[in-house]
């Protein structure tokens, strides 16, 4: 029972979408929207109604990057000001919350920034090898279907592919 | 950095000015000059250049207003009325007026002014990155700016020789202003303070003082009560931390005191007895 | 019969030829290129020469004096940072609103913002009298416990402007990587290499859009407020001060309104341009235009508003020294600059009113330069006469800078443009993927309001009074 990764090229976002439909279905038996990633030259938000529901975490990282720059922030700027206190200066407060307040917001922004970025790099899973199966079509205008599946159904999902007009159909053996 | 420093000073913030500041001071310098004695004569501008190695300039660059004149003397010309209007000169020597609430300390970006526990504002020449921003938020505009590096060109040989060695000579990109010859001052400190004593009244006497030749300004120490400078304030009526109204307000006409722009709430530390004029 | 109106983007389009258009952008540059390039280049070296004698020399070359101890150079900082926020209106603010008119032309934008912040950054640092000490405003761990002074809005300045220069470097980066896969997927040589590293493996899978999504939302949504909070920063290094001018409440929304009006101006110069140079017309189309000229016409009357409501409130006002400055600027020496900048800031827009005005490409392109020599001069109005009559009479100046100062600041116009055009032979400057989802949407909506269309004629005639579909 060897896996293959297959991919099939559609022109069409519409079939694409169609096909992805049927799968969940189960048409294909053996065959889950689990086992499917969709890529495209556009962002598709409709094809999550038949991929299901994959969610994305990456709010809380910015929650929690703007949390940290609240509470560094305060922190540092305080302790900055306490311990410089060699110089006061024209009657006004050493902690100056007015100021800081401003300093904090800024570096509120400045870490829930970062910490998205880094989120968006690690859990979007770019920075991997590209497999062979990528088609530089995607780039272009058209949409690939990538199936994770047994060698035993793979003429049954060629099939499903071909009866929603696949440009190509390419395949790719995991190891 | 510890929680404690932060814990500890929490509660010094809430010290306005007037109560103290965030220090408990031991003198609080302050001046007070009778425009009514003074005559316009500059001694005490050439007494400040000599003391505080201040930079010739040139006559080109003080026609386009780079001079380093720490005490200027101004002159407005206000009673047009007069047979001679220019007879009617007034004159203002306006040097730094040591600010309670400076506006020009807050605003540095890296903390190179700031209140002494003397009551002065200090300008700390090697911390200035020549931002500027002091002298645009002084309203009374007496901070100076070294365009150039004038020590180059302002003292050949062998002039360099009457350079005051209790002071620097500042470089180009620093700012710099009157500082009530705080040289002056630490050194009668110094000596009071080896001699087990605390400084008397008069002791301290700055450049533009001294050499004022009918005794308008006078120099002294607020804290003291019995200082000729105290006593100024108090029969003049002028008090730290208030805002005094206008002598027009003052009911007794003999209450010639007051303080340039005050109502900005900024707290000068020089005040000012009107000149008496011809008619009130 | 209903009104053909002009379509905002040609749906028809393919999207192989959006792909050829915008890489073809990107080839070896014709000698048109070369020598702005050179011109930018000749502009930084004057700017550098002037520097490098400010810098030993000092400066009073800059023609400073006590009071005017800033000059054009915080004027010209003003500026660029309002020029920044070109890109973060269209990007950021635009895409909350879904309006998608904005796809083939924020890119361009964007790239604006981060060059301008670039741009801006120079001048606080040749401002100083001691450039060489510039890293102390920066808070570090020092062996002498020294920080900056929190309290000063100039550290304020360095912090805000930190974060809106990484953050519109990640923004402009994280919305250009579906960009980079393709010019990945379609170039050769040395831009291969690069765009593969920098596209960070991007293949455009259902989980790498949803997560784009997101973060192109969550940075949208942190761009917006940061953008508004920097200029007001920076409008509280005059409104924090005391001086009669500078020391007014509404400082920190009119630097805003002046900082989108500046951006908007400039995107219409460089829509020309680009449009005109790459051959861009089906995509930075006529409707765009108008589109942009009406929003910057709009902003245009919100900045003249608040311009009234400071001198009626000046006017109103017992405050004698804001009253007396007020009087100078509009009859002293400084007269003509503010009379050109009420002229351009809120006479000259209403070109922008009219639609033939609108769609003529040369008319808008000197209208838009005109706009932003307005939005200098009104720099300069806030800078100057505040230094030339503040408090204190014995010292009321007037100043005009030095050599040394205008060229530096006309140097900057030459770093600017050069960055800008190694960014638009480098990058993309039109967003393929964002033409091809406008594209796309708009096409899919015609289809669907024709199929409404047929269904409604399909339907049987009997009908009762009133409109009914079609005609």
């Amino acid at each position: 029972m060897s896996k293959k990764r297959m991919m099939g090229l559609f022109g069409d976002f519409e079939e694409a979408h169609d096909a992805i439909a049927d799968i969940r279905r189960n048409e294909v038996p053996g065959l889950t929207v689990d086992d499917v990633t969709m890529t495209s030259p556009i962002e598709h938000p409709e094809v999550e109604e038949v991929l299901g529901d994959r969610p994305v975490h990456i709010q809380k990282f910015t929650l929690a990057g703007a949390i940290f720059g609240v509470v560094f922030g305060f922190i540092f700027l305080a302790a900055a000001q306490a311990s410089f206190l060699v110089q006061p200066q024209g009657g006004k407060p050493i902690i100056a919350l007015p100021s800081n307040i401003v300093l904090i917001y800024e570096m509120l922004i400045f870490f829930a920034v970062w910490m998205t970025f880094f989120a968006f790099i690690f859990l979007s899973g770019l920075l991997k090898k590209r497999s062979a199966l990528y088609s530089e079509k995607v780039s272009l205008d058209q949409v690939a279907i990538i199936v994770e599946i047994d060698d035993s159904i793979s003429e049954s999902v060629k099939g499903l592919f071909q009866k929603h007009k696949v440009l190509e159909i390419r395949e790719e053996a995991i190891r | 950095m510890s929680l404690d420093n932060i814990l500890n000073h929490w509660s010094d913030y809430r010290k306005g000015a007037e109560e103290g500041g965030h220090h408990e001071y031991e003198h609080r310098w302050a001046m007070a000059i009778n425009l009514d004695l003074c005559t316009g004569c500059n001694a005490c501008s050439t007494a400040c250049y000599a003391e505080n190695n201040l930079a010739v300039v040139g006559k080109e660059k003080f026609e386009s207003g780079q001079a380093m004149h720490w005490m200027r003397i101004e002159r407005y010309w206000d009673q047009q009325e007069l047979e001679h209007p220019e007879q009617g000169a007034s004159f203002l020597p306006m040097m730094c007026q040591q600010c309670g609430a400076a506006t020009c300390e807050p605003v540095c970006p890296v903390a190179a002014t700031y209140h002494t526990p003397d009551g002065l504002n200090a300008q700390v020449y090697n911390r200035c990155i020549g931002s500027r921003y002091c002298s645009n938020n002084c309203p009374f505009r007496v901070r100076y700016f070294n365009f150039y590096s004038y020590y180059e060109s302002s003292w050949p040989e062998p002039m360099e020789q009457q350079l005051n060695p209790d002071i620097t000579v500042r470089d180009k990109g620093v700012m710099e202003k009157c500082t009530f010859c705080v040289q002056r001052i630490r050194t009668v400190k110094d000596k009071a303070f080896m001699e087990d004593r605390s400084v008397k009244d008069g002791e301290v006497v700055t450049a533009c003082a001294q050499a004022c030749p009918t005794s308008a300004i006078v120099f002294g120490d607020t804290m003291d009560e019995n200082s000729m400078v105290s006593k100024l304030w108090k029969k003049h009526q002028v008090e730290r931390g208030i805002y005094q109204k206008t002598k027009y307000a003052k009911k007794d006409t003999d209450l010639r005191g007051y303080r340039i722009f005050e109502e900005l709430n900024i707290d000068p530390s020089v005040m000012y007895l009107e000149r008496v004029r011809e008619d009130i | 019969m209903t009104m053909v109106t002009e379509k905002d983007i040609n749906e028809q389009i393919a999207w192989a030829k959006i792909n050829t258009d915008v890489l073809k952008s990107m080839e070896n540059p014709r000698p048109a290129y070369w020598i702005t390039l050179a011109v930018c280049l000749a502009m930084v070296a004057c700017a550098v020469l002037a520097e490098y004698i400010q810098y030993t020399v000092g400066m009073g070359t800059a023609a400073l004096n006590n009071p005017h101890m800033w000059d054009m150079y915080i004027a010209a900082f003003v500026f660029w940072i309002g020029m920044s926020h070109s890109g973060t209106l269209l990007s950021a603010i635009l895409h909350l609103i879904h309006a998608d008119w904005r796809k083939p032309i924020y890119r361009f934008a964007e790239a604006m913002t981060t060059f301008s912040l670039l741009t801006a950054g120079i001048f606080p640092m040749i401002h100083l009298g001691r450039v060489w000490n510039l890293y102390w405003v920066l808070p570090y761990v020092s062996d002498r416990g020294i920080w900056p002074n929190f309290r000063s809005p100039l550290v304020w300045d360095a912090f805000a402007i930190t974060t809106y220069l990484t953050a519109s470097m990640l923004f402009l980066f994280v919305g250009m990587i579906p960009d980079l896969a393709i010019c990945r997927d379609n170039t050769t040589g040395w831009r291969k290499k690069l765009y593969g590293i920098l596209a960070l493996g991007w293949v455009g899978s259902d989980r790498q859009w949803r997560h784009f999504r997101k973060i192109y939302l969550l940075m949208a949504c942190f761009l917006i407020p940061l953008a508004v909070s920097v200029h007001s920063i920076v409008s509280a290094d005059f409104a924090m001060s005391i001086m009669p001018g500078w020391h007014i409440t509404s400082f920190p929304p009119y630097f805003v309104a002046g900082a989108l009006y500046s951006g908007c101006a400039a995107i219409i110069t460089l829509f020309i341009l680009l449009r005109y140079f790459f051959r861009f017309e089906d995509y930075m189309t006529l409707p765009i235009m108008e589109k942009t000229a009406k929003l910057t016409f709009a902003i245009a009357m919100v900045w003249t508003y608040l311009n009234l409501i400071e001198f009626a409130s000046v006017w109103y006002g017992h405050d004698v020294y804001n009253k007396e400055l007020l009087i100078a600027k509009a009859t002293g020496a400084y007269a003509w600059i503010f009379w050109t900048m009420l002229f351009c800031g809120s006479v000259l827009p209403f070109a922008l009113a009219f639609r033939k005005l609108r769609r003529h490409m040369p008319t808008m392109f000197v209208v838009s330069l005109f706009l932003n020599l307005g939005m200098f001069f009104e720099r300069w109005m806030i800078v100057a006469p505040t230094l030339s009559m503040s408090h204190e009479p014995h010292q009321w100046d007037i100043m005009y800078g030095s050599i040394v100062e205008w060229a530096i600041v006309f140097g900057s116009f030459g770093w600017f443009g050069m960055l800008f055009l190694i960014f638009v032979k480098v990058f993309p400057s039109v967003s393929m993927y964002e033409v091809k989802e406008m594209v796309f949407h708009r096409k899919r909506s015609a289809g669907e309001e024709d199929l409404a269309r047929m269904t409604d004629h399909a339907k049987p005639a009997t009908q009762t009074t009133g409109g009914g579909g079609g005609a």
